[in-house]
């Protein structure tokens, strides 16, 4: 017979902490949104397109804004939280398709956006010197 | 009158291991809808078909099947929109019974986890519960949920996870939340808060495409999380009190 | 009487089967692009900590057949993104005005406009002024 679980609105779930990887990923989304294009139009892509001349992207002109206190946000807001923005949805895709779930992915998710991370930051501070 | 074919999802348990598909002719005009063209089939071919339906306008969420892989109130989908011929199937994500009849019964358990009613202080001594017309705006959208479940057919987290409470539960949760008449949200925080409860949801949307009242339930979800989030802070620097979700009273 | 209820199966290919799931998974997999722009800008990241040699370097891998296309991949993938997330911004956060509500195009719309904001002011860093006479 259909029993409905009389448990279930006594029982307490435990907290997500989802929270954390979903506030995260939302930051991260609405920087992919208004840095990526930007970035990859003038930047990456600028030559190519003939949008931005190689003297504007000059070694001395590119250094100086990056090396920026100003550059460290353009930094957190460009490759950082799109990282967590990424393994997010990586994350929730692998389980989407039934690929992995559980401990173990989310771990190697979120802990890559961690490490790579930490390598982004290194680098820019290495770079200020 | 016009003809129009119609496969329709059979599953007889005491005979049927699997479903199967069974052809049917009815005829039909302008208004002929598809649970009119169910009660036709019954009444006329094949007595054994078993559909659920109720009120015919909308209203009581019993009707809902596949059409053409899309979920829908049999009453409010008409034939005439289907020229190329119909496709009935039971409700996706749902185990079927018979037919088109599915057990909804983990959708009611989770329904009323969340308490969709309203936990509110007795009003002042015969007075009624005063409500401004912004007060009313806050929910009035998230109100219209006639518990039809078109949306836990449309959402592939619940048939990912059926433990996930779902677009339904969470937008009636969150409607109550948001009734300022309620004081319960913190009884409802507790079961949103947890992976099954708004986390469980990536946003698909599509529950809110198939939903035949206009509810937006991915809006209550994803506004619910927001909520649980802040929610989540709020326990952060406040201790002292218990904490919310772990196992009380 | 006993019942035998039918679980339909919900194998990994789910998504292929409605257009709003594939234009869900489409969505998530902006992300894949995404990971050679971070890719590229960690690159370039190094490239300037070492100095102008490996600048010019990075330039000119920067103008190969191969990252030309993956980066115009990026630049789609972004704008597509942009488009599916700055749709859910008035569904997630209404903002409301007493009892009445911000029109959505009008939420949209402010996003784009920053979208294009950042492009100018981007523009403006890199000397886009002067460069151009």
């Amino acid at each position: 017979m259909p029993m409905l679980n009389k448990n279930a609105s006594q029982t307490t779930p435990h907290r997500s902490d989802e929270p954390i990887w979903w506030s995260l990923f939302s930051a991260g989304g609405v920087c992919v949104a208004m840095l990526v294009p930007a970035i990859t139009l003038l930047v990456l892509l600028g030559i190519p397109l003939g949008l931005v001349s190689a003297e504007q992207l000059s070694y001395q002109r590119l250094h100086a804004l990056v090396f920026h206190p100003l550059g460290l946000g353009v930094v957190l807001g460009a490759m950082v939280l799109p990282l967590f923005h990424a393994m997010h949805r990586i994350h929730h895709g692998l389980h989407d398709l039934k690929l992995a779930h559980g401990r173990l992915a989310k771990w190697l998710c979120y802990g890559s956006a961690v490490l790579l991370s930490l390598l982004v930051l290194g680098l820019w501070f290495s770079g200020l010197g | 009158m016009p003809s129009m074919a119609i496969q329709l999802q059979r599953y007889l348990p005491e005979r049927d291991s699997t479903p199967h598909w069974q052809a049917f002719n009815v005829e039909y005009d302008d208004s002929t809808s598809v649970l009119d063209a169910l009660e036709q089939i019954k009444a006329e071919q094949d007595s054994s078909l078993s559909y659920r339906w109720s009120c015919r306008m909308a209203i009581c969420g019993s009707c809902g099947v596949m059409v053409n892989g899309v979920p829908k109130l049999g009453c409010k989908t008409f034939l005439r929109d289907y020229p190329k011929g119909l496709q009935l199937a039971p409700l996706g994500n749902f185990p079927v019974e018979k037919d088109l009849i599915v057990d909804m019964s983990r959708f009611l358990e989770h329904l009323t986890a969340i308490k969709p009613y309203l936990i509110a202080e007795a009003a002042p001594q015969g007075q009624p519960h005063r409500q401004t017309p912004a007060q009313l705006a806050r929910y009035k959208q998230f109100s219209n949920c006639i518990n039809c479940g078109l949306c836990y057919a449309a959402c592939p987290q619940f048939g990912l996870k059926p433990d996930f409470l779902g677009p339904a539960a969470i937008a009636l949760a969150h409607r109550y939340n948001l009734d300022s008449r309620d004081s319960g949200k913190a009884e409802r925080m507790a079961q949103l808060n947890s992976d099954n409860g708004v986390w469980g949801c990536t946003f698909v949307g599509y529950c809110s495409t198939v939903c035949p009242k206009g509810v937006d339930p991915a809006a209550a979800v994803n506004q619910g999380k927001i909520a649980s989030t802040l929610d989540g802070v709020i326990q952060w620097f406040k201790p002292a009190k218990a904490s919310r979700n772990k196992e009380q009273r | 009487m006993s019942r035998k209820p039918y679980q339909p199966p919900m194998p990994a290919s789910w998504w292929l089967k409605h257009p709003a799931y594939r234009f869900y998974m489409l969505r998530e997999a902006t992300v894949l692009p995404l990971l050679f722009f971070v890719a590229s800008l960690l690159y370039g990241l190094y490239a300037l900590g070492q100095g102008e040699s490996s600048w010019l370097q990075y330039l000119s891998w920067l103008q190969q057949p191969w990252v030309i296309a993956l980066n115009s991949l990026a630049l789609v993938a972004s704008l597509f993104h942009a488009w599916t997330f700055f749709v859910l911004f008035p569904q997630v956060m209404p903002l409301r005005l007493g009892s009445r509500t911000l029109p959505a195009w009008l939420m949209v719309s402010a996003q784009w406009a920053g979208v294009l904001l950042v492009i100018l002011a981007l523009w403006w860093l890199l000397g886009g002024m002067n460069a151009d006479a």
